[in-house]
């Protein structure tokens, strides 16, 4: 099973619990959680049922395309299901089940592992999911997101891509997997992954990404007070992927990084609370 | 008695919060037992990170109870003729007595009319389908979550609860779950609904479906299974109780594993090597005495691998793991730790009090000072060169990968750069004891360096207002204080807290905006606290403690000697006399202002003689205290009983002549004194 037969299963399986097949946030961002159709629509009271692919990007994990698992950029499989229904972990079985895992002939665990995001004021309680050792799934029921207490609570359920295709495949170099029958991940990715470690490492203008960041919390600023949640949402969006930036070019000192942190805790929180009251005066 | 069974049924909780649940739930039901008069026999608990069970015998119900009623005087209930009166008709219907059955009952106050109620005992089933489902929803989870639409806060969410007593189920819900008399197996394997009529019957039909409900049956299989695959490599797993504990409880049906990885990752330190096994896979390391054999065991969940699929997995898991290992460890050493140190700045120690450079700094400058006032064997140069590079390592890939190396690392990398053993052992050390248990540095140098470590972070965040109370200790300023006592106590290091505290304080500098003499009380009083606590963790009596504490503990071993000594002689006879002595003089002094002694205003012979015992005394136990001999100054001070309680027999100390009475103050002040320095004798409880 290629890549792209593995993201057609998961739609399939997943349209048919009723969720709403999302398409990729048109922004840089670390994770699938960080996207508009997860970080609102968990907010509200709402019932929401989304998947979606989400490519994101993690700077400091960039390798130059040396090493045979870790990238930059990888590609994530986000399900919200809110409430989380009472049977989520049968559903999730029967989800490798349908991707043609034998789970009788594996060890398949919820491992402990409790996430949480300071910047978006997000935590969760949850697993990592291990099959034979390897962890392909991380596995969270939401409790807070931009400092707010979620209720109804959703169940966030995320796949490595790349991970769990490596397990489909027996491969143990992310390069040599299929994306297609034709086309390779490295075909797609090696060149990016190298060009962008260098940018991330090495040339990323730092001077250009601090003046960015200042500049972009600044209108994030200027956006909630005008109430436009989602464009200032976007800002945040961007700050954060500014500050993995800096990070990476290893630009942040002490002050700073707490700083930088709580600057956009700050926009993120306002958004959740603005959103939230309005949401419930509605 | 019948037999009570519950089970919950949870998806998979942390190791962790299975055994305080199931403390807690037998705490909760045997308290409300208890109090219903409901007679148990036992309560026992069995586990899975997916199954809460207890089991108990219990009395069906409550015994029926007789109370006595009181009703209207005996004259208003009976006429002259003993005739019952519409009072005592009245009272008889209103509790559903036959009136024949009233009977005169005598009081303090006279004779009333009454009746003997028989109370029916509630059943067992009324009060537990009322408690269990209390117990449920009030057990609370070091991290507590909730989900779906439920109000309820539990570990992770119930799927099921199963209850059944005397083999009838108990009726109740919490949440959304009503109780049930089925369970199901294994997840993957059996996860069909099996109906079971008692405890026996319930183990046995889950052993039948992949689970292994009684956890040291689990932990039994895992050790044997071990053992087996090991057996033919006469090797052994790294002792790891904390991982084995976990997979005992992560497991429902443990099936073991032997894998294998390649020769090559052997040249990593078995410190690395044992901890990517460990973090993130669960896996044990296999030695050969002290040496690494490229073997692992894993515990799967499973009753068997048939197609060796998941010790494959495995092999390939760890080998890519061991691979960024490798990467890490040789990217690592191409790098001086002495060049990465610069680097420091950019990592945060704590927000007000900057970065790792800065408490560098400060360790240099704290650890140079100790050194020199400890063993003359120890190279200070050494000490300052180990903390040079004590925190270079959070710099390092190793450590970003696996932050429970911190330390451990940086004294490897050190070790492989040369430096000498008192320095890399310093560095390798100085995270130790991490707590009660741990062990100490086994270097001097790490010891010291340790001591330094912690006792900067201490003044540090009890300098910016860091507060430690009850649950809250964010930096874990306890375990820290708890860490220094314990090196002081097992390595016997002799020297003064108040000047390292005045040094590290120093040190720090004008950061802070209290007065440092503020402060200093703070960590004082902190420690001494800790200190407490080390005590009577030891089984020290609590009276000899605070005696031992009270002289002060400015020399913290001192204090250790202090309190055995007064330990030691607590059976004596002659403590006793001692104490009373003690006690009297501390009333007879109180709210005095301090005086002096005159020798030539000693009129009473009874009081020269005290002064002579006291002062041939006093030069004898000065250097007995001074080397920590407790023991034998306290047994020197014995000696002045005789001459003081003459003294007290003959001299008037409250002379209304006032230089008299000022003198013989003075003269019980200057025994106060000397005996405060060994301890504070008015504390100790006499019986």
């Amino acid at each position: 099973m290629s890549i792209q037969e593995l993201i057609m299963n998961l739609q399939r399986f997943w349209a048919d619990q009723g969720c709403y097949l999302a398409q990729p946030y048109d922004l840089e961002v670390g994770a699938g959680t960080m996207t508009p159709d997860t970080f609102f629509r968990v907010l509200d009271k709402r019932p929401w049922k989304v998947a979606y692919v989400q490519p994101s990007r993690r700077p400091t994990d960039g390798r130059f395309g040396e090493n045979p698992h870790r990238v930059q950029k990888h590609f994530q499989y986000q399900v919200i299901i809110k409430p989380s229904p009472a049977s989520i972990q049968d559903i999730y079985l029967e989800c490798l089940t349908s991707l043609g895992i034998s789970l009788p002939d594996h060890d398949l665990r919820f491992d402990e592992d409790n996430w949480e995001s300071p910047t978006i004021g997000a935590w969760g309680v949850g697993w990592q999911v291990l099959l034979d050792g390897l962890e392909i799934t991380q596995f969270t029921y939401f409790q807070q997101a931009g400092g707010v207490d979620l209720f109804p609570v959703p169940v966030e359920i995320t796949f490595g891509l790349e991970r769990l295709e490596m397990f489909l495949e027996g491969k143990e170099d992310i390069y040599d997997l299929d994306w297609s029958k034709d086309v390779s991940y490295r075909d797609l990715r090696y060149a990016e992954e190298r060009e962008f470690s260098a940018y991330n490492f090495d040339l990323a203008d730092i001077k250009l990404l601090r003046k960015s960041f200042s500049m972009n919390i600044k209108e994030g600023q200027r956006l909630i007070n005008r109430d436009l949640l989602l464009p200032a949402y976007d800002t945040c969006l961007k700050c954060s992927h500014l500050f993995n930036l800096l990070d990476s070019r290893g630009a942040i000192s002490v002050t700073e990084r707490v700083k930088m942190i709580a600057q956009i805790r700050l926009l993120v929180t306002q958004i959740a609370h603005k959103y939230v009251s309005r949401e419930a005066s509605t | 008695m019948k037999e009570f069974l519950l089970e919950i049924n949870t998806e998979e909780m942390p190791a962790s919060h299975i055994q305080t649940a199931l403390e807690q739930l037998t705490q909760k039901i045997e308290d409300e037992l208890r109090s219903s008069n409901i007679p148990l026999s036992s309560i026992s608990t069995y586990g899975t990170c997916r199954r809460l069970v207890v089991v108990g015998g219990f009395e069906p119900g409550q015994e029926d109870r007789v109370e006595n009623v009181t009703g209207p005087p005996k004259a208003v209930a009976f006429d002259v003729d003993g005739i019952p009166t519409a009072a005592a008709l009245g009272f008889a219907k209103k509790h559903g007595i036959e009136v024949e059955n009233l009977i005169v009952m005598r009081t303090e106050r006279g004779e009333y009319a009454g009746a003997r109620k028989i109370i029916k005992g509630k059943p067992t089933d009324d009060i537990l389908s009322q408690l269990i489902p209390q117990a449920i929803s009030s057990l609370s989870f070091p991290k507590m979550m909730r989900w779906g639409d439920n109000q309820l806060r539990f570990s992770r969410p119930i799927k099921n609860i199963l209850c059944l007593f005397g083999g009838k189920p108990l009726g109740f819900s919490v949440g959304k779950v009503s109780s049930c008399d089925w369970t199901s197996g294994h997840k993957i394997f059996f996860p069909e609904k099996v109906r079971v009529k008692n405890f026996a019957d319930y183990r046995k039909a889950l052993a039948g479906l992949g689970v292994i409900v009684d956890p040291e049956r689990r932990k039994r299989s895992i050790c044997r299974q071990i053992k087996k695959k090991l057996s033919s490599l006469e090797a052994n797993i790294l002792p790891d109780n904390e991982l084995l504990e976990k997979l005992t409880y992560d497991v429902e049906f443990p099936h073991v594993i032997l894998g294998q990885f390649p020769n090559e990752y052997l040249k990593l330190p078995i410190e690395v090597l044992s901890t990517a096994m460990r973090e993130g896979q669960n896996l044990f390391s296999v030695v050969k005495g002290k040496r690494q054999l490229p073997y692992f065991i894993g515990v799967a969940d499973t009753p068997k691998d048939a197609k060796a699929l998941i010790k494959e997995g495995n092999e390939r898991v760890l080998r890519a793991r061991l691979e960024d290992a490798k990467f890490f460890w040789e990217q690592d050493l191409k790098i001086k730790l002495s060049n990465r140190g610069r680097n420091l700045d950019r990592v945060v120690y704590q927000e007000k009090l900057g970065s790792y450079q800065d408490k560098t700094l400060r360790l240099k400058k704290i650890g140079a000072y100790l050194s020199g006032k400890l063993d003359a064997k120890l190279e200070k140069k050494h000490v300052v060169e180990a903390a040079e590079i004590s925190k270079v390592d959070l710099l390092t890939e190793m450590v970003r990968e696996f932050p429970s190396l911190q330390g451990r690392m940086g004294g490897l990398y050190a070790k492989e750069e040369g430096f000498p053993t008192s320095v890399w052992k310093a560095v390798y050390e100085h995270y130790q004891p991490t707590s009660m248990e741990d062990a100490t540095p086994s270097s001097l140098s790490g010891a010291v360096l340790s001591i330094v470590d912690k006792l900067d972070s201490i003044v540090g965040a009890l300098g910016v207002g860091v507060e430690v109370s009850g649950s809250k200790d964010p930096f874990g300023l306890r375990r820290s204080a708890q860490g220094i006592c314990k090196i002081i106590l097992e390595k016997k290091l002799d020297f003064s807290v108040h000047r390292l505290l005045d040094k590290t304080l120093k040190v720090y500098g004008e950061i802070f905006e209290e007065s440092k003499a503020e402060i200093k009380k703070r960590c004082l009083d902190f420690f001494k606290g800790r200190l407490q606590y080390i005590y009577e963790y030891q089984g020290y009596r609590y009276d000899l403690i605070k005696a031992a504490l009270a002289p002060g503990i400015d020399n913290i071993y001192h204090t250790s000697l202090r309190l055995k000594a007064l330990d030691s002689l607590k059976e004596r006879s002659q403590f006793e006399p001692l104490i009373h002595i003690a006690k009297r003089v501390n009333n007879i002094l109180r709210d005095q202002p301090l005086y002096r002694v005159n020798s030539e205003l000693l009129e009473e012979k009874q009081e020269r003689e005290l002064f002579t015992t006291f002062s041939i005394i006093m030069d004898n136990v000065q250097p007995m205290i001074a080397r920590g001999e407790f023991a034998k100054a306290q047994r020197m001070v014995f000696r002045i009983k005789s001459s003081i309680n003459s003294f007290f027999d003959h001299v008037l100390v409250m002379a209304d002549d006032n230089r008299l009475r000022r003198n013989r103050l003075a003269l019980l002040q200057a025994i106060s004194k000397l005996l405060m320095q060994i301890a504070d004798y008015s504390q100790i409880v006499v019986d």
